[in-house]
This record gives C-alpha cells, sequence and structure tokens, in this order.
C-alpha cells in the first residue's frame, strides 16, 4: 500500500498547476488541451495515454480547487464512451454528456424513450450542451450518440449552479447511434463519478482554507473570530471532514480499475462521503463567514455553488447511499 | 499510489491470522467479544503468547526490543486482532511509556525498565488525572518535593485504569508551584508496593470497576526514577499523547463492531424480515460503514506521513474525534438492533433466552464506550487543540 504520487502524476500535477496559475476563463480549456491533460483523462485504449483513478482525481481536484468550470467531464465520459463503441472522437471535441432527466431525481428512461434508432422526450441539466460537437445520451439500458445538429433535436439553454451552461434536450423523433448497453459502460460511468468527486473535493478544499483565512483575520468583540470556541470547534471539524473527503476520494481512486462489486462499492462510499462533506462545507463556511459569505463579490458563493451542483451530479449522497445499502451496483 | 497489500504485507496478514487461529483460546475470544472482564493472567497470558513470537511491542524499534512495524504491518495487526477478539494490549507500558523512556529516559532506565515491559515482570498504569485536573491536566497539584536522594509524593491520581492489577505507575507530578503551570511538572516512575500508596476501585454506569483513585500519603521515590529533566514531564507527556498513539483511530475495534452489528442486525427480525433489510436501519448502517471506510484509509495515510518523517501534529487529534465517533455510532446501532430486548443489567447467573448475553454486551459497550469521547483528552480539548494549530494558518 502506497498514497504516494508516481513521479508521472506529480509531474502532471506540476504542470497542472502551472497552466492554473496562468490561464483562466475562456484561455484555460484552449491551455489545457495544448498541455495534453484532456488525453490523460482516457487510457491508451480510448486514445488518451493515461485514465487512471489517480490521474483522474488529481486532474479534477485542481482544477476545482482553481475554481475552474469546464465541460471537461462531459467530454471525457462522451470521448471514453465513443472510442470504447469503436467511433472514436477528434482530440480537442467537446462532448456533452445527457444523463438527468426531469420528473424524476435519478431514474433513466422516464423522460425520453425509444422508438428503434430514433429518441422522443427531455434530457435536462446537460452541461456544454451548446457547442458540443457530439451528444452522449444515457435511457433506461442504453447508451446513445446524437450529433448536435440532428433532426428533432431542440436546445433551450441556460446557466447552471456551476457557471456552465448547461441546457434542456428535446428529443422529437431525433435520429441517434446506439453505443451499446448502459452497463457495458458502467467502468466510464465510474470515471465521471470520480471526477464529480474529486472535483468536490478541491472546492471544498478551498473553501474550508478561505473559511479559515476569514475566521483569523476578521475581528469582532476585539478578538480574531477563530478565538470564539463556539466558532473554532465547527472549524476543527470541518478540517476533519475535509480528510475524510479526501481518504474517500483516495479510496476510489485506487480502486477505480478494480472488479466492478469492489469498485462500486468504493464509488458510492466516495460519492456518499463527498455529498455529505460538500453540503456540510456548503451550510459552514456560509455561517462561519456570516453576511460576507452571502454576497456574490465574495469568492465564497461560487464555491457554494459548485459544491452543491457536484454533490447532485450522477446520483447525489442519498442516492448512493441507498444502492450502498441494498448492495446494488452502481449503474444498472 | 497503490492501495492493494504487496505480497510481503499479504504473508503478513497471513501469518496473523494463523497465529491468532492457533493461539486464540475460542473461551477467551468469546469473553472479550461479550465484554466480559478478563483476568489479570488472561492479559498476562495473551502478552506473553505475543512476546514469544516478538510481536508484544510492534510500535517499538527493533533495537528496543520491539517488531519495528511499518504502519500498515500495525493496521494489519491491530484490525486481525481486533476482528479475531483477541484481548487487547494493555497500553500503559507497550504504548505509552515505552515510546517516552525511548526518547528521554537514560540508558540505564531503558536498560531496566523496556525489557521488564516485555517480558511482563512489571505492569504499569498511568497516574495523568486528578479529581481537580481533567481536561485541565496541566493544572494538576499532585506535588512531588525533593528529599535528599528522593522526592517525596503527596496528592491524589484518579481514572487509573486497570490500577488494581498494577506494580509500577508513571505519574505527572508538580515538582514548581510557581510560574506557567506546564513548566513546573515533572515525570515520575512510582513503586506501587511503596508505604503510602493507596488504591480504591471506582465502579462505573456499567457495573465494572476497571478504573481506580490512588492516594500518595509520603510516597518516597528514588531521585533515579525521574525520567529526562526535573519540570519538563509536560513535554513527554504531550509527546506520549501525539507520537505513539498510533491505534488511537481504532480501526480495528471499529471494523470488529461492524462485523458484529451486521451479524445482529441480519438475525433480529423486525416486520417479519432480517432487520438488516429494514430501509431505515440499513441506511443507517450504510452510513457508518462508510465513514469507517473512509476513516481507516485518513489512519493509514496520516501513520505514512509520520513514518516518512512528517512531523506529526494535529493528525492523532482528528483520528481521535472521528475515530471515537464512529465507534459511539456501531455502539448505538447495535444496542438499537436489540429493541426491547436491551433492558436487562445482568442474568445475575440465571441462563437467558438465546442471545440474552449478546444484548447485555450491547448495553454494556454502549455504556461503557462512553469513556471513548472523554479519555485522552476529551473530544472537545482535541477540536481545541485542532483550532489551534488553524488560527496559526
Amino acid at each position: 500500500m502506497d498514497f504516494q504520487l508516481s513521479d508521472d502524476h506529480r509531474m502532471l500535477q506540476d504542470s497542472l498547476r502551472g497552466i492554473l496559475a496562468r490561464h483562466s476563463g475562456e484561455a484555460l480549456m484552449p491551455a489545457l488541451q495544448e498541455a495534453g491533460v484532456p488525453q490523460a483523462l482516457l487510457t491508451e485504449a480510448e486514445g488518451g495515454f493515461d485514465g487512471s483513478g489517480a490521474a483522474v482525481a488529481l486532474i479534477f481536484e485542481a482544477l476545482g480547487r482553481a475554481g475552474a468550470s469546464l465541460p471537461l467531464i462531459g467530454t471525457m465520459i462522451g470521448a471514453a464512451a465513443l472510442a470504447q463503441a469503436g467511433q472514436p472522437a477528434d482530440d480537442d471535441a467537446t462532448i456533452a454528456f445527457a444523463d438527468a432527466e426531469p420528473g424524476t431525481r435519478y431514474d433513466r428512461g422516464v423522460a425520453i424513450s425509444v422508438d428503434g434508432d430514433r429518441l422522443t422526450g427531455r434530457k435536462t441539466m446537460v452541461a456544454g450542451a451548446e457547442g458540443a460537437a457530439a451528444i452522449v445520451v444515457t435511457t433506461a439500458d442504453a447508451l446513445w450518440l446524437v450529433a448536435p445538429d440532428a433532426t428533432g433535436l431542440t436546445v433551450r439553454p441556460y446557466p447552471l449552479m456551476d457557471d456552465q451552461r448547461g441546457a434542456d434536450l428535446i428529443f422529437d423523433a431525433t435520429p441517434a447511434t446506439r453505443l451499446g448497453a448502459l452497463a457495458d459502460f458502467d467502468a466510464v460511468l465510474a470515471r465521471g463519478v470520480l471526477a464529480h468527486a474529486a472535483y468536490a473535493l478541491g472546492t471544498l478544499s478551498a473553501a474550508v482554507d478561505l473559511t479559515l483565512d476569514y475566521l483569523r483575520t476578521r475581528k469582532q468583540f476585539g478578538q480574531p473570530l477563530i478565538a470564539f470556541q463556539a466558532l473554532a470547534h465547527r472549524a476543527a471539524d470541518l478540517s476533519v471532514e475535509v480528510e475524510q473527503a479526501r481518504s474517500a476520494v483516495t479510496n476510489f481512486a485506487g480502486h477505480l480499475d478494480a472488479d466492478a462489486p469492489l469498485r462500486d462499492r468504493h464509488l458510492q462510499a466516495c460519492k456518499v462521503t463527498l455529498g455529505r462533506v460538500a453540503r456540510l462545507v456548503a451550510e459552514e463556511s456560509v455561517q462561519l463567514h456570516g453576511g460576507i459569505g452571502m454576497t456574490e463579490e465574495y469568492a465564497l458563493g461560487g464555491m457554494i455553488r459548485r459544491l452543491l451542483a457536484a454533490d447532485t451530479a450522477m446520483g447525489d449522497a442519498d442516492f448512493h447511499l441507498e444502492r450502498f445499502a441494498r448492495g446494488e451496483p452502481a449503474f444498472a | 499510489m497503490d492501495m492493494s497489500f504487496t505480497p510481503e504485507e499479504t504473508a503478513f496478514r497471513d501469518d496473523i491470522r494463523a497465529f491468532l487461529k492457533a493461539e486464540l483460546d475460542p473461551a477467551l475470544a468469546r469473553k472479550v467479544r461479550l465484554h466480559h472482564d478478563l483476568t489479570k493472567a488472561e492479559m498476562e497470558g495473551w502478552h506473553a503468547k505475543l512476546q514469544s513470537r516478538g510481536w508484544l511491542a510492534g510500535n517499538w524499534p527493533r533495537e528496543f526490543g520491539g517488531a519495528g512495524w511499518t504502519a500498515i504491518q500495525r493496521h494489519i495487526f491491530e484490525e486481525e486482532s481486533a476482528r479475531a477478539h483477541a484481548p487487547r494490549i494493555v497500553p500503559f507500558g507497550i504504548a505509552m511509556l515505552g515510546p517516552v523512556l525511548q526518547k528521554f529516559g537514560s540508558k540505564e532506565q531503558q536498560d531496566y525498565w523496556l525489557p521488564r515491559i516485555l517480558n511482563g515482570d512489571d505492569w504499569w498504569c498511568q497516574g495523568y488525572s486528578e479529581p481537580g485536573a481533567g481536561s485541565d491536566l496541566a493544572s494538576l497539584r499532585c506535588e512531588a518535593v525533593r528529599d535528599g536522594d528522593h522526592y517525596v509524593v503527596n496528592g491524589q491520581k484518579t481514572w487509573t485504569t486497570l490500577g488494581q492489577h498494577a506494580n509500577m505507575i508513571f505519574c505527572l507530578v508538580r515538582t514548581n508551584a510557581t510560574g506557567k503551570k506546564q513548566e513546573g511538572i515533572s515525570f515520575l516512575l512510582i513503586d506501587m508496593e511503596t508505604p503510602g500508596v493507596t488504591v480504591r476501585p471506582i465502579v462505573l454506569l456499567d457495573g465494572t470497576a476497571e478504573v481506580n483513585e490512588v492516594w500518595f500519603d509520603n510516597v518516597r521515590v528514588p531521585v533515579a526514577n525521574l525520567v529526562g529533566e526535573e519540570n519538563q514531564g509536560w513535554t513527554y507527556a504531550k509527546y506520549l499523547l501525539t507520537h505513539e498513539r498510533t491505534n488511537i483511530a481504532g480501526v480495528g475495534f471499529a471494523t470488529a463492531a461492524l462485523d458484529n452489528l451486521k451479524r445482529v442486525a441480519k438475525a433480529q427480525r423486525h416486520r417479519g424480515q432480517p432487520l438488516s433489510d429494514d430501509p431505515l436501519f440499513a441506511a443507517e448502517m450504510a452510513g457508518v460503514e462508510i465513514e469507517l471506510m473512509a476513516m481507516s484509509t485518513t489512519n493509514l495515510r496520516m501513520l505514512s506521513a509520520a513514518a516518512q518523517g512528517q512531523a506529526p501534529g494535529i493528525e492523532s487529534s482528528m483520528l481521535k474525534i472521528k475515530g471515537t465517533q464512529i465507534r459511539q455510532r456501531l455502539d448505538a446501532l447495535t444496542r438499537r438492533a436489540y429493541g426491547g430486548q436491551a433492558m436487562a443489567l445482568t442474568l445475575e447467573g440465571n441462563e437467558g433466552p438465546e442471545g440474552a448475553d449478546e444484548a447485555l454486551a450491547a448495553s454494556a459497550t454502549w455504556l461503557n464506550n462512553r469513556k471513548l469521547s472523554i479519555y485522552g483528552g476529551s473530544n472537545e480539548v482535541q477540536r481545541s487543540i485542532i483550532s489551534g494549530a488553524l488560527a496559526k494558518g
């Protein structure tokens, strides 16, 4: 057992930190692409050069810590799924992953139906749908490829909690290519869950650091806030939970390539832990800040929204807790 | 990063398992599992079996007769031992005093006392808390006054676990009452047979008497029994608390408690089904199991970092809080799993229905393990230690 990053992964981490220090906003994605970061999320068989749990975790943790909002998770899932189905995408293509449906928490195939090779119905909260080169869509038991300019597809865009652009996709007998049974893509989907969890880890670490910084500097009643035990003990509890969250991501990253039952237990435990801690940090960090934590101008607000989004994506803490308790697989 | 055991670690685990299978008497394991008090002979016998393999002091370096295990090996040993319901290693000599003597004791003290700990010649207990010095340990008043080649000790210690079996006690005593209270404390080794030492048991809310009060009335202690320097005892006490409490998270105990909870929940009937199938109860069990999965890795990450020379700081405080929270949640769920069966205090030797002794154990464990979040520095003290470090940034 060894918790150290390999030399390759340390170099990847260093180069990523450099990019994130130099680039933000619209310039960030091209800089990441130029450095080959999207290919680090894919295995060699998928046209990348890594795709390990450790690489996925460290990349998305760094992106979360930097507050970068990019359609990279959908692109990773889409690129891996298309490669597995023998229809690899172009290297720098942005791909949207359409999973959530209206009218249900996490059921699939409730709002969308299949007739032959045509889809009818609705997907919601699809990050990066505008401008995507391809859209990968889940139905009750299968994965599909839809072209963004396919007939019968309407895109209704809006902003998401995590500063990405999202959209509802309305399908009306829209032609689609079946990539395979959903269960056959469980390893690809697992990688997506790890990405959301690691992104949440980076985000919540940054939120707790910001909160501690505020507690050390903000004075009331002539004392820094952290001198007040009621606040100090809550800050201590947060720091313990950050370690728990890090361990949960470590466990899952280390078992991403394990046999499905073991991998899925760690996946579920990880998403439950990150969802729980993300919610806790979101609530506590605003409260420990007080009024300033409520303002849009202060950096905390965006972190809070990204934490809520990361909990919600691909099954929240409640969803995965139930499946863990029942001993069910993560995707089926 | 690699989350799997190396072949060497797997072989080590197999060794431990084989040893436990061969050497652990099932009747003794049953007593441990049902939370019955062990006799002194039972505890000493288990120590002797471990020592015959060189495994009693896994945390000690080889030069002092220990096993010199890695953090991962200690984790494996603790988990396997707890899951097999082996008696726990009495910590006062092995886990507490030994490392302090190795770090701060004189060569003579190391040569004399360390082998006696391993051989079972001495049974140590801990003289830290006093009636007026609990969480505020540094305010302790038990005094030691120099008189020629001796200290004369007067005062009282309390919560002295298993002191009824001990022939030796390591004590924090006040050697200077002026100035900062932390700077007038010394670390003294006291023979319990010395005239003036009195031990009285304290009966706890679970009916057991594992802790004691210890009085010192003009007890003469040779100056040679001072560890390190006079008035530096607080430094040694803190070292003991932060550096060497490798099992503070109690991962092995929690894992054994989870095994037991799952077994009980599967056997208990609820609405005609196993309780483990009840969605409400199953969700609570899953929640604590998931916490334990993360804590187990938190523990290993922190032990590994410490083994690579990173100075331990607030990690043991973090592990104490999370580890005790998890164990108390497991204890609470296990007691609740018995429902109406968890009413009896004892059976007074009468034979109860099937499983009655296990329901008793669940209640007794719940009661006894309230101590987890109080002893070794209450969880609130640990939060103050953590936030004190966080305040410095």
